[in-house]
């Protein structure tokens, strides 16, 4: 069935106040689009790693949120967008339990599987991408 | 840092931390640092971090509260996890983070009986 | 079972508003002027339904996986007079919303008599052969012939794409609604004492199941404040890497919470196959026999079954206080 965007909705990612805000954001639709608990506590778990990713790693970027319906269900698409170093290895970092920050480095490959659709594309010295969407669940 | 945002009671010779806002790197230092003072000042054979509250634990959340149970244990503290929520713990759990070495109790009564069990009551008030 | 009307939802469904027929119309050239032209197919029409509707059964009979959906004469007779309007109705001149809904409802009946879109399209290849030949037969003009099957064509194929999207909804309702049946038959969680749940398996257990599993115990066991889950996989077919990895997660979700898992039902197969497949289950307690594990949580919560004294008189109860202390 044919995707629709419903709304869209921009912020920005610079600061810790920021990642706390785009996280906010995303539960609210999840909440309004009556998501089940779990799914919201997934999105808003990965939307957290992602975006503190953007700020952490990334030297601040942006969070387009977007609400999606295939015509039978709802979804969320939060697209994370930066120009920062880029990752040189993806498979590394999507391996998981690699970080080049002292911590556990599950941030990538744990919200990979807290979502429906994960991409992650990056090219060094250009910056980084990563798109996740979940669907509501029947 | 601004300090004295989560509070810690005390009840007996444990402590009891109630996480009920979102953590931030300000907030989550600040707490840190209150735990470790409370323990170096008055002691406590174990602290109780209630997490009842929050709706949402990532990566970052998991660390400090994994490494402030470690600080605590090397003065000599247990600390237990008390009351996760369900959706908590299968997010924490499919990303990867099983938190081993943390003690957990689904509320603060089972966390004060746990550490009974476990914490050598000759430690006293 | 669905209701007659069902197929009004799916007007809803697939967004069928005036803007997307016009789209769709655009998009499938089917003009006004088409629609004239079948308007005045009309005689045309009424003179060979009879012949086309024929034929068309003809053939579907003749061939055995389409016979099955017709399996008597009364069948027959109703399936042929709404062939009969259907026919006619191509040639109504019209494509509004009330055309479109009464294709809606051609494909939401074949869904629901579960003629799978390969019948459905290969039929109506044939239909247009057929079309083709009563229309050579009747216009002879070769360049009426070949204008009026251009308009047909399209007509033909604005419906085929309402009744595959027909298809395509109806079979996601399906899913959502096996889903749900799924969901509230595979996790009976049952009390079993204060404090202790217990969650009996039965069936194959794949991912999403697995899934369900996981949330529906952890809400179980925050609810109940449970100290123990006792989880009998008794019932559970095959229990392979998969499963286990499955039952191991759960478990460590469960320790998350501040209680803990207690599988039982582990048959010398199971076994064998753990070991052999090197699954680690030692962060579990895991025990052959269901009344071992209820023995094993009630000494969780501090509680043991002991023998009565003598002759029981009448009390059945063989629960008495403390006498194991717990296990933690
Ligand atoms: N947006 C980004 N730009 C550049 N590098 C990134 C970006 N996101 C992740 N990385 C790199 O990938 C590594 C792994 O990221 P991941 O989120 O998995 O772990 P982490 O952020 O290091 O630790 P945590 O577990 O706390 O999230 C990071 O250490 C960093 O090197
Ligand atoms: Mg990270």
């Amino acid at each position: 069935m044919i995707e629709e965007i419903l709304a869209t909705h921009e912020l920005k990612l610079v600061t810790e106040d920021d990642v706390m805000a785009v996280r906010r954001r995303v539960r609210e639709i999840a909440e309004m689009r009556k998501f089940d608990t779990f799914a919201i506590a997934a999105i808003t778990t990965a939307t957290s790693e992602l975006a503190r990713n953007v700020v952490v790693h990334g030297r601040g970027g942006t969070a387009k949120i977007e609400e999606i319906s295939d015509g039978l269900r709802a979804g969320i698409r939060v697209v994370f967008t930066d120009e920062g170093p880029g990752i040189p290895d993806i498979a590394r970092v999507m391996s998981g339990g690699y970080s080049t920050a002292r911590s556990m480095g599950l941030g990538l490959s744990g919200s990979k599987r807290l979502v429906d659709d994960f991409d992650l594309e990056s090219q060094v010295g250009v910056g980084t991408r990563v798109t996740v969407t979940k669907w509501k669940r029947f | 840092m601004i300090r004295g945002q989560i509070p810690i009671l005390r009840i007996g010779t444990t402590l009891l931390a109630t996480i009920h806002i979102e953590l931030r790197d300000a907030v989550a230092e600040a707490f840190q640092a209150d735990v470790l003072t409370t323990i170096e000042k008055d002691g406590a054979a174990g602290l109780l971090i209630d997490i009842s509250g929050l709706d949402i634990v990532d990566s970052y959340v998991a660390r400090i509260i994994a490494e402030t149970g470690r600080m605590a244990k090397l003065m000599g503290t247990t600390t237990v996890l008390v009351g996760m929520r369900p959706e908590v713990a299968a997010t924490l759990i499919r990303m990867g983070y099983s938190m081993e070495g943390v003690l957990t109790a689904l509320n603060v009564d089972d966390g004060l009986e746990l550490l009974g069990h476990i914490v050598p009551k000759q430690r006293g008030a | 079972m669905k209701s007659f009307s069902d197929y009004r939802k799916y007007m809803t469904i697939l967004k069928l508003d005036e803007a997307e027929i016009q789209s769709r119309r655009a998009f499938f050239t089917l003009t006004d002027e088409d629609l004239q032209r079948l308007a005045s197919l009309r005689p045309f029409a009424e003179k060979v339904t009879e012949e086309v509707v024929e034929q068309f059964y003809s053939l579907l009979l003749a061939h055995p996986e389409t016979r099955k959906f017709f399996e008597d004469d009364a069948t027959i007779r109703r399936v042929k007079r709404t062939q009969r309007e259907y026919f006619l109705g191509l040639f109504a001149g019209k494509c509004d919303r009330e055309y479109v809904e009464d294709r809606l409802r051609v494909g939401a009946a074949h869904e629901r008599i579960g003629l799978a879109p390969k019948w459905y399209l290969g039929a109506y290849r044939q239909y247009l052969h057929l079309i083709l030949n009563a229309l050579q037969a009747e216009l002879k003009d070769e360049e009426r012939v070949r204008a009026a099957f251009q308009s047909i064509q399209r007509i033909v194929f604005f419906d085929v794409s309402l009744a595959i999207d027909t298809y395509i909804a109806a079979n996601a309702e399906a899913l959502v609604r096996h889903q749900q049946a799924i969901r509230e038959l595979s996790t009976p969680v049952i009390r079993v004492y204060d404090r202790i749940l217990l969650l009996p398996l039965v069936g194959a257990i794949d991912s999403i199941r697995a899934e369900q599993i996981m949330e529906s115990v952890l809400l179980h066991v925050v609810e109940a404040q449970a100290k123990c889950i006792i989880i009998d996989i008794a019932g559970v077919p095959v229990v392979d890497t998969r499963v286990a990895d499955h039952l191991l997660k759960t478990t460590a979700a469960v320790r998350l919470l501040g209680a803990q898992t207690i599988l039982t039902g582990i048959t010398a197969q199971v076994a064998r196959t753990m070991v052999q497949l090197g699954v680690d289950v030692s962060t579990m307690h895991t025990l052959s026999r269901l009344s071992d594990g209820i023995e094993l949580a009630l000494g969780m919560v501090g509680k043991a079954i002991t023998t009565a004294a003598p002759p029981a008189p009448a009390s059945p109860s063989a629960v008495t206080p403390p006498v194991v202390g717990g296990t933690s």
